[in-house]
């Protein structure tokens, strides 16, 4: 055997044992139910799990670059074995490229670009939603997938459900104060109460839109409905799910029920559930707090007719049927139609056709031999 | 000219006619028709305004302003002509001069009883009525009461808070009930009732020219021809025995 042949037999021995091992991880790693090993993560925590490591920004911001371990830890990436590089896609070596961002915010509207890699669906979303044309009109503090999911400790956002509006409470807290003295607010705070609405319920997750438009308003009675007018669910609480049926049926429901359907864009009084209800603080009925309680009725009313007397709130039917002890001039005057309209009418048509029967057959005679 | 006068009289039939209704009266059912109408055209829109063909009418916010405008403009106009209508009866009854033929009386019950019998085959006679028959009556006063409960639920509903001062709450949704429900009645009623009596049953144009021939006052108002003529038209009635 020349010394040739020996090295080509090295050669093909080696590639041999080259494709075994390529083909054994092939065939592994989808099969393998280990987490797969996190090993730029640890590389990298060997400098970012110092606490003190960090970093001036150009605009004089101090940056911690200080990412604890316990944090990817409790990730929903890391479990998956997404990696740093992941998202730090520009990083690849160390020493690291120059940071080329004036400020910490300006790093954050870059990296979390990079969402739309796995997440092109929400992101997409996200960037029709009201907070992405608030960037856009240049609040750059307008929030980016980061501010609510996080960014290295990204977690299930709706565990617990009240989670979600503590998340919107960063920046909107008077807004989710009043919300948790709401009914809605307190059973979710109280009990996590998996029936009443967060935030997002009603607002949307991604493509959050601006809910004082016309559009939003018109369409705020269906949004309520959603619930309201779900049989189970409100009689789980004995609450009735009527109301939104006979509220399409009142003065206001009707007029809102137009504007949606021929001019959703225009701004329109009549009210909706939240004029009379409260937004964010919507309370139960009997509560003395609530605008639709009775004490308060007739100042919720005053909003739209300012001169309304007492008695006024008495023309509101409320959401309810027709009854005798509610209403009784409005039960007569249905119970009198209900008889004298279809009365009417037969009476009428009955006359007419016996009238057009005889008169025929009186002419048919006389022109008979 | 005066050679055409002298043409002989037979070549010219003349009808005798009768007055029926006053020039004032005629005027009256002119402006309540029209009112009438254009509250019907206007209101029915409102009242159903979630059909599409009402929407369709409704196009913009302003059209349904100008609507709900020219339904009171036409409210006014209806309620004025109502007010000088029960001025002129307050009056002639002061006066002492009120005719009073268009008061229900006994005898349109047992005219109806008649008719019907007559409608049903168990009778061959019409019967005779008077200036004004019972149709007629219950055409009057079907629409007396109906103006008078569309003028009043029209009311509280266009005026509530001011209604509310002094009446229940309860009163406006019950007025908005009866003001929509009525108007239905009241149109049904005459284009089932009125129509057919006065363009279907016979060309009845009265109301516009004032006066009855006299072959309609032989027909229709057999009892008042007698009184006014003073003799018996049985024999000249067509188709009466039968």
């Amino acid at each position: 055997m020349t010394r040739r042949n020996l090295h080509r037999q090295t050669f093909w021995l080696s590639a041999a044992g080259a494709f075994i091992l390529l083909l054994s991880l092939w065939l592994v790693s989808p099969a393998g139910a280990e987490p797969p090993a996190q090993e730029t993560e640890k590389y990298c925590l060997s400098c970012h799990g110092n606490p003190d490591l960090s970093i001036t920004l150009p605009n004089g911001e101090e940056l911690s670059l200080y990412i604890p371990q316990d944090a990817l830890d409790h990730s929903v990436h890391s479990a998956k074995g997404i990696e740093c590089e992941a998202c730090h896609n520009d990083i690849t070596e160390y020493p690291h490229p120059e940071l080329k961002y004036q400020s910490a915010r300006e790093l954050s509207r870059a990296y979390y670009q990079t969402c739309e890699k796995c997440h092109s669906l929400n992101y997409e979303k996200a960037l029709d939603s009201m907070h992405a044309k608030a960037a856009e009109a240049g609040n750059l503090d307008a929030p980016i997938c980061t501010d609510c999911h996080g960014a290295h400790d990204v977690r299930p956002p709706d565990e617990p459900r009240s989670m979600i509006s503590e998340t919107c409470r960063q920046c909107h807290t008077e807004i989710v104060d009043a919300y948790r003295q709401s009914v809605h607010g307190a059973a979710l705070m109280v009990e996590e109460n998996p029936d009443v609405p967060v935030c997002t319920d009603c607002h949307g997750v991604h493509n959050i839109q601006d809910p004082r438009t016309a559009q939003f308003r018109v369409a705020e009675p269906e949004l309520c409905a959603g619930c309201h007018a779900n049989e189970e669910l409100m009689s789980k609480y004995g609450l009735s799910a009527d109301v939104y049926s006979i509220y399409k049926h009142s003065w206001h429901g009707v007029d809102i029920s137009v504007y949606k359907a021929k001019w959703p864009t225009i701004w329109h009084d009549s009210a909706v559930c939240s004029d009379c209800h409260g937004i964010h603080d919507i309370r139960s009925t009997d509560d003395p707090q609530s605008r639709v309680n009775p004490n308060n009725l007739l100042a919720t009313c005053q909003q739209c007719h300012p001169d309304a007397g007492p008695n006024w709130t008495d023309a509101w039917t409320g959401h309810n049927e027709i009854s005798l002890e509610r209403t009784p001039a409005l039960f007569y005057v249905e119970r009198f139609y209900v008889l004298f309209a279809p009365f009417v009418l037969w009476v009428c048509v009955i006359y007419v056709v016996l009238q057009i029967v005889r008169a025929t057959v009186d002419r048919v005679r006389r022109n008979l031999p | 000219m005066s050679g055409k006068t002298k043409t002989p009289p037979q070549a010219v039939r003349h009808e005798r006619t009768f007055p029926r209704f006053t020039v004032a009266q005629r005027w009256e059912h002119a402006v309540l028709l029209l009112s009438g109408l254009v509250l019907l055209l206007t209101g029915l829109p409102q009242k159903y305004r979630d059909l599409a063909i009402s929407q369709d009418l409704l196009s913009t916010p302003d059209r349904v302003e100008l609507i709900r405008q020219i339904h009171h403009i036409a409210a006014i106009v209806l309620m004025l002509e109502a007010l000088y209508h029960f001025g002129r009866i307050v009056y002639l009854m002061a006066k002492r001069r009120l005719p009073g033929d268009l008061l229900p009386t006994w005898q349109d019950v047992r005219d109806a009883w008649h008719m019907l019998q007559y409608l049903l085959f168990l009778r061959s006679d019409k019967p005779k009525f008077g200036r004004y028959n019972f149709e007629q009556k219950v055409t009057y006063w079907f629409i007396f009461f109906g103006i008078l409960i569309m003028g009043i639920s029209g009311l509280v509903i266009w005026f509530p808070i001011q209604f509310t001062r002094f009446l229940p709450g309860g009163v406006v949704p019950a007025a908005k009930l009866a003001h929509s429900t009525e108007a239905v009645v009241i149109a049904i009623f005459i284009i089932v009732w009125h129509v057919y009596h006065v363009h279907v049953e016979r060309m009845n144009l009265s109301m516009f020219t004032g006066r009855l021939s006299e072959e309609e006052m032989r027909t229709f108002h057999e009892k008042e021809y007698e009184r006014l003529t003073g003799g018996s038209v049985t024999k000249a009635r067509p188709g009466a025995k039968k």
